[in-house]
C-alpha cells in the first residue's frame, strides 16, 4: 500500500472532527443536564411540613458504607420520628440503597452533584440540610 | 420413650411431649406463635398446625396435642402451608402493619412468619382496630391494636408472676387484653409480658426508638441485683448498654427476670458515673491522675499499716475480694468486713456452727422438686423476685403446700392455699424453737435426730418453748404452731427458705440456727427438695462469704465503724459499699467516717459515702468486668464485659492490683489467674475453671456436718403506745444501686412507711399523706401507704433510699419502736 494514504485517510477524520458539534462542556459556564434518575446529593421529602422520615432505622441498616446515621425520637404524640439524620458524604458511594430500602419513600436522590467543600466538616449532612427545598 | 415418624423421619419423645416438643427435640421446624414452653399449653393461634395420619389427616394444633405411639405426622403438606397462610391472612386483616414505626420489627414473630410463609397480599379486607394506647406507664407501653391474642402476656403474669395484671376481655371479633376494668396497667412491672410477645402490643418503653434489635450486640451476664444470680442478656450499641434481652432458654428461670433485672439497667451508662479519680484538696474533691490516687492512697495505707480497714460491697466480684484481702494482708491488717457484718453471720455464724459449712445445704431448683415450703417472711419474694418465681409455680403448677411465718401478709400469702401465720416482729425464733418443741415432743423428729451432736442441750432448751407459752407472747394460736409443726415434719420434702441482708438485723446466727434444727430434727437435710436456703441480699453475697471476706481474727463491720469513731482505725478502704445510707444507725456512721483520718471510697457513683472520702476512685460496673458471682445457692457464674470501661475508671482488681505493686506486693495478672487461685482453695470450688463454668456456670458442692445449736432469742421489751417498726426490700429495688436505675425509680422513686388500715384511721392518715416516723435516735418524714397487708401497730419501710434513708431512725434493733405524727 501506498505509505501516503493511511496518512491521508487519519487527517481525513481529523479534519471532520473539526466540524462536528464539540462534545466537551466549558463547566462551569456551561452546565450538564443531568439525567432523571442520576443519583446525586440526597433529600429527604417533606410532607405536612414534617420530613416523611419515621426513623426506622432502614437505610442505616443496608447502607454499604455505614454513613447514615440515624437517631430517633418520640414526639407529643408518641410518634417516632428522626431527631437526627446525617449523611456523611464523604463516605457515600451513591448506591442508591437506601432510597430503594425506605418503606415510606423518604429519601430520594437529587441531581445535585457538585459536592465539593473546603472542610471535612461540611460534608456531614445534617437533617437539616438534606431536607428537600 | 414414644415412638412417632414426624415427615418420614423416625424418631422418638418422651411419653408427656406435644407433637411440637417431639419435633423440636429431633430438629424439625414447626411455626409457633402462642406457645411457649414456660406455660401451659393453650391453642390459641393455630399456626403449628400438623396432619397426622391417625386422624384422617385432619389439620390439628401441634402444640396442645399429645403425642401417642406410631403417629405419623406431616409438618407441611401444601394444605398445611395454605393453612397458615390464611391464618396469617386472618391475623393481618386488623392488623395496622406499621413495621417502620414499630420497635418489635426485626424480632417480630408475626413479621417473620409473613416473611416466611410470603403473605404479600390479603384476600380479605376489613377495618383496622382503633384501641387507645396505653402511655400511662414510663415502662410499657400496651398498643393493643397490634395484639395477635396469643395470651401469652396474660398466661405468664398469671401462671408465673401470679400477678394477675391481664385478662381477655370482651367476645369475638371484640376482644382483646385488658387490665381490669380497662384500667391503665400497674403492676409489679416485671415486664415477663413484654418479653413474651411475639408481636410489637407490649413494649418495653425505656428502650423504645433507641435502636433495632438486629443492630444491638448481645452479651450474656449475670444480673448484678440480687442473689438469685439470674442470668441476662445485655443489648449493647455503641459501648452502651441500650436494653435487657430476653432470651428463654437462659439460666434455670428460662429467662424470667424482675422489674431490677429488666428495668433497671441505666446505672451502667449513666451519666452520673464517676470518670475521674478525685482527691480532696482543701476541703474540696478535685480530679486527679490515677498516678497521684494510688499513690497517696498506698502512702496513707503503709503507714496506717495495721490499722487500715477495709469494708466491700458483694457486689463485686469473688476474684475482686480476694485481690481486697490480698491488699489489706499487704499492708499488715485483717479488719476487712462486708455488709455491715450482720448481714451475713447467718452464714458465717449460724450455719457454720450448725452445719459445718457457711453456706445453703438446698438450690433454688429445690422450690419445685419439694412437697412442703415454709418461707420466713413474705419478704422472701421481694428481696429476691425471681425465687419468687419459682415459688408461685411450685404452688400453683406441682401443688407445694406453701406455709409463711411472717410479721406481715405478702404477695406470696395470696397464693393459693398458701397459710400464713402472723407473728409479733421480733419473736420469729421463739416460734420455730416452738416448732421444734413440737416435733421433739410429738416424736416426729427424724430417727436419727437424737445422735445428732447437741440433742440433749437442744431438748433441754427447748422445755420453755411450749407452743402455749410461745403462742402467748407472739400472737398465734398453739394449734396453729402445733399444726404447722406436723405439717412440716410430715411432710415427705420440705424446704425451709428465708433472706438476710442489710435490712433484716433479726435474720442473724440464731436464726439460721433454730431453723437448721428443724431440718436436722426431722432428717430434712441432703436431700433433694429438702433442705434450708438462705438468701443473701447482694448478687455475690454468698461469693464475699466463700472467699472469707470478712472478719476472722480482725474487727468486724461494727468495730470497724467504731475504731474509725475511737481512732484506732486510721485508713479506712470502702469499696463499692454506701454505710452512710446502706447501715443502722446513720448518725454514727456518719460521725465515725467524719471522723476517721482517711478515707478512700472506690464506686460508681458520688454516693453519700463518697461525698466525705479524702480520695473517691472510680470503679467500674459489672458490664464492664470479668470475674465471677457466686448466687445464694451457690452457683458460680462467669461474667465478661459488655462494653468498654467508661471514661478513666478502672475495676476494682485493677484498683487493688495497682495498689498491691505499688507496696510492693506481686497481684496476680488476671481475674482468671486469681479464679485458678480460687478453685483450688475455696472449698467446693475444686476444679472449676473460666473454661469449665461456660455460659451456665456450675455449682459449688455444700457438705454439711449437722449439729444442733441453740439459739438465743431476742427479748423485744415492747414500748406501750409505741408501733413496731421493721424493715425490708422494696420489690423493685435491691441495696442502694437501684437508685441509680431507671425502672425502679420509675416505679418506686422514694421511701414511704406502710401501715395497716386500723392504725391509719385510729390516725387519720390519708394515702401519701406525710407523717413523721420518731424513734428514740430521730425522726424522718416519709410518705404514708396504707395497706391490707400490715397487722395493726406494725409499720414497714424500705431502706434503699438516700434522701429517706430509715437508718436515720434505726439502730439496728430487729424492732424500732416509733410513734407516727402528722
Ligand atoms: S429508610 Fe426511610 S424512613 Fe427509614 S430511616 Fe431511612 S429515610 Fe427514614
Ligand atoms: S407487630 Fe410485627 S408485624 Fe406488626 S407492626 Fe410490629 S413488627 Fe410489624
Ligand atoms: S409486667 Fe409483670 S406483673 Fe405487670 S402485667 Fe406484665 S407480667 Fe404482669
Ligand atoms: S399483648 Fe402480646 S402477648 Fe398479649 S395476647 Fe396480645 S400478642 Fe399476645
Ligand atoms: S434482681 Fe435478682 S431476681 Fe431480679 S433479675 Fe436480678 S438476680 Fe434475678
Ligand atoms: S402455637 Fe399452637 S396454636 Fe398457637
Amino acid at each position: 500500500m501506498n505509505p501516503i494514504t493511511p496518512i491521508v485517510h487519519g487527517l481525513k477524520i481529523t479534519l471532520s472532527h473539526l466540524f462536528m458539534k464539540p462534545v466537551t462542556l466549558q463547566y462551569p459556564d456551561e452546565r450538564p443536564k443531568v439525567a432523571e434518575r442520576f443519583r446525586g446529593l440526597h433529600a429527604l421529602k417533606v410532607s405536612h411540613n414534617n420530613a416523611k422520615c419515621v426513623a426506622c432505622y432502614l437505610c442505616p441498616t443496608v447502607c454499604p458504607a455505614k454513613c447514615i446515621t440515624v437517631e430517633a425520637g418520640e414526639d407529643a404524640n408518641h410518634n417516632k420520628y428522626a431527631a437526627k439524620y446525617e449523611i456523611d458524604m464523604l463516605r457515600c458511594i451513591f448506591c442508591g440503597y437506601c432510597v430503594e430500602a425506605c418503606p415510606v419513600d423518604a429519601i430520594k436522590m437529587t441531581g445535585e452533584f457538585e459536592l465539593a467543600n473546603y472542610s471535612r466538616d461540611n460534608f456531614i449532612y445534617t437533617k437539616e440540610r438534606l431536607l428537600e427545598k | 420413650m414414644v415412638n412417632l415418624t414426624i415427615d418420614d423421619k423416625q424418631v422418638t419423645a418422651p411419653k408427656n411431649a406435644t407433637i411440637y416438643d417431639a419435633a423440636k427435640l429431633n430438629g424439625i421446624k414447626i411455626p409457633i406463635l402462642c406457645h411457649d414452653s414456660k406455660l401451659k399449653p393453650f391453642g390459641a393461634c393455630r399456626m403449628c398446625l400438623v396432619e397426622v395420619e391417625q386422624m384422617k389427616g385432619r389439620q390439628i394444633p401441634a402444640c396442645t396435642t399429645p403425642i401417642t405411639e406410631g403417629m405419623i405426622i406431616r409438618t407441611a403438606t401444601p394444605d398445611i402451608i395454605k393453612a397458615r397462610k390464611m391464618v396469617l391472612e386472618l391475623l393481618l386483616l386488623n392488623h395496622p402493619i406499621d413495621c417502620p414505626v414499630c420497635d418489635k420489627a426485626g424480632d417480630c414473630d408475626l413479621q417473620n412468619l409473613t416473611y416466611e410463609y410470603e403473605v404479600n397480599a390479603n384476600r380479605f379486607a376489613d377495618a383496622k382496630f382503633n384501641h387507645v394506647i396505653d402511655y400511662n406507664n414510663p415502662l410499657i407501653e400496651r398498643d393493643m391494636n397490634r395484639c395477635v391474642l396469643c395470651g401469652k402476656c396474660a398466661r405468664i403474669c398469671d401462671e408465673i408472676v401470679s400477678f394477675g395484671a391481664l385478662t381477655f376481655m370482651d367476645r369475638g371479633i371484640e376482644t382483646k387484653i385488658a387490665c381490669e376494668f380497662e384500667a391503665p396497667l400497674n403492676c409489679e412491672f416485671c415486664g415477663s409480658c413484654v418479653s413474651v410477645c411475639p408481636v410489637g402490643s407490649l413494649l418495653a418503653r425505656p428502650f423504645k426508638f433507641k435502636a433495632r434489635f438486629w443492630a444491638l450486640t448481645n452479651q450474656k451476664t449475670v444480673c448484678s441485683y440480687c442473689g438469685t444470680g439470674c442470668n441476662l442478656t445485655l443489648g449493647v450499641k455503641d459501648n452502651k448498654v441500650l436494653t435487657t434481652v430476653y432470651d428463654e432458654n437462659q439460666g434455670f428461670h428460662k429467662g424470667q427476670l424482675c422489674c431490677r433485672g429488666r428495668f433497671g439497667y441505666q446505672f451502667i451508662n449513666s451519666e452520673r458515673r464517676l470518670t475521674t479519680p478525685l482527691v480532696r484538696k482543701n476541703g474540696t474533691l478535685v480530679e486527679t491522675t490515677w498516678d497521684e490516687a494510688i499513690e497517696v492512697i498506698a502512702a496513707k495505707m503503709k503507714t496506717a499499716g495495721a490499722s487500715t480497714a477495709a469494708l466491700a460491697t458483694p457486689r463485686i466480684t469473688n476474684e475482686e475480694l480476694i485481690l481486697f484481702k490480698e491488699l489489706m494482708e499487704t499492708v499488715g491488717s485483717n479488719n476487712y468486713d462486708h455488709s455491715a457484718g450482720y448481714a451475713h453471720a447467718a452464714l458465717t455464724k449460724g450455719f457454720v456452727q450448725s452445719l459445718g459449712v457457711a453456706a445453703s445445704p438446698a438450690s433454688i431448683l429445690d422450690v419445685q422438686k419439694t412437697d412442703l415450703l415454709l418461707v420466713i417472711k413474705t419478704d422472701t419474694y421481694e428481696t429476691h423476685p425471681v425465687v419468687g418465681f419459682e415459688i408461685n409455680m411450685a404452688v400453683k403448677n406441682k401443688e407445694v403446700k406453701l406455709n409463711i411465718l411472717s410479721d406481715k401478709r405478702g404477695k406470696l400469702s395470696k397464693l393459693p392455699n398458701a397459710k400464713t401465720l402472723i407473728h409479733v416482729p421480733g419473736t420469729e425464733i421463739a416460734v420455730i424453737n416452738a416448732l421444734a418443741k413440737v416435733i421433739v415432743d410429738e416424736k416426729l423428729a427424724d430417727g436419727t435426730a437424737a445422735s445428732v451432736p447437741g440433742f440433749a442441750e437442744l431438748e433441754k432448751a427447748l422445755a420453755a418453748f411450749t407452743p402455749d407459752a410461745v403462742a402467748a407472747q407472739c400472737g398465734l394460736t398453739a394449734a396453729d404452731i402445733k399444726q404447722l409443726a406436723t405439717d412440716y415434719a410430715k411432710a415427705e420434702k420440705a424446704l425451709i427458705l428465708f433472706p438476710v441482708g442489710l435490712p433484716y438485723p433479726g435474720h442473724n446466727e440464731d436464726l439460721a440456727s433454730a431453723l437448721a434444727n428443724l431440718a436436722i430434727l426431722t432428717g430434712k437435710l441432703g436431700k433433694e427438695g429438702c433442705g434450708v436456703l438462705c438468701m443473701a441480699e447482694k448478687n455475690n453475697s454468698q461469693g464475699a462469704v466463700d472467699m472469707g471476706f470478712y472478719s476472722t481474727a480482725g474487727m468486724d463491720a461494727g468495730k470497724i465503724i467504731d475504731g474509725c469513731a475511737s481512732g484506732s482505725v486510721k485508713t479506712l478502704f470502702i469499696a463499692g459499699e454506701n454505710p452512710v445510707v446502706s447501715y443502722p444507725d446513720h448518725t454514727k456512721i456518719a460521725a465515725a467516717l467524719d471522723k476517721v483520718d482517711f478515707l478512700v471510697v472506690a464506686d460508681l457513683f458520688m454516693t453519700e459515702t463518697a461525698a466525705m472520702a479524702d480520695v473517691v476512685l472510680p470503679a467500674c460496673s459489672f458490664a464492664e468486668k470479668e470475674g465471677t458471682f457466686t448466687s445464694v445457692d451457690r452457683r458460680v457464674q462467669h461474667i465478661k464485659p459488655a462494653i468498654r470501661k467508661i471514661g478513666q475508671c478502672r475495676s476494682d482488681f485493677e484498683i487493688f492490683g495497682a495498689l498491691i505493686t505499688k507496696l510492693g506486693g506481686k497481684p496476680s495478672a488476671t481475674p482468671a489467674k486469681t479464679f485458678e487461685a480460687i478453685s483450688s482453695s475455696v472449698a467446693g470450688y475444686a476444679g472449676m475453671s473460666y473454661a469449665s463454668l461456660g455460659e451456665t456456670g456450675a455449682y459449688a458442692a455444700v457438705s454439711v456436718k449437722p449439729s444442733f445449736v441453740v439459739p438465743k432469742t431476742m427479748s423485744l421489751a415492747s414500748e406501750s403506745g409505741k408501733l413496731a417498726l421493721v424493715t425490708g426490700s422494696a420489690l423493685y429495688h435491691s441495696g442502694t444501686m437501684s437508685q441509680y436505675g431507671e425502672g425502679p425509680m420509675y416505679v418506686c422513686p422514694e421511701g414511704y412507711v406502710e401501715l395497716s388500715r386500723n392504725d391509719a384511721s385510729k390516725m387519720k392518715i390519708a394515702e401519701n399523706d406525710l407523717v413523721i416516723v420518731t424513734s428514740s435516735k430521730g425522726s424522718i418524714k416519709l410518705k404514708a401507704k396504707i395497706s391490707m397487708r400490715m397487722p395493726q401497730g406494725v409499720l414497714f419501710a424500705p431502706y434503699h433510699f438516700s434522701e429517706t434513708s430509715i437508718n436515720r431512725i434505726c439502730s439496728g434493733a430487729p424492732v424500732t419502736w416509733v410513734s407516727l405524727s402528722k
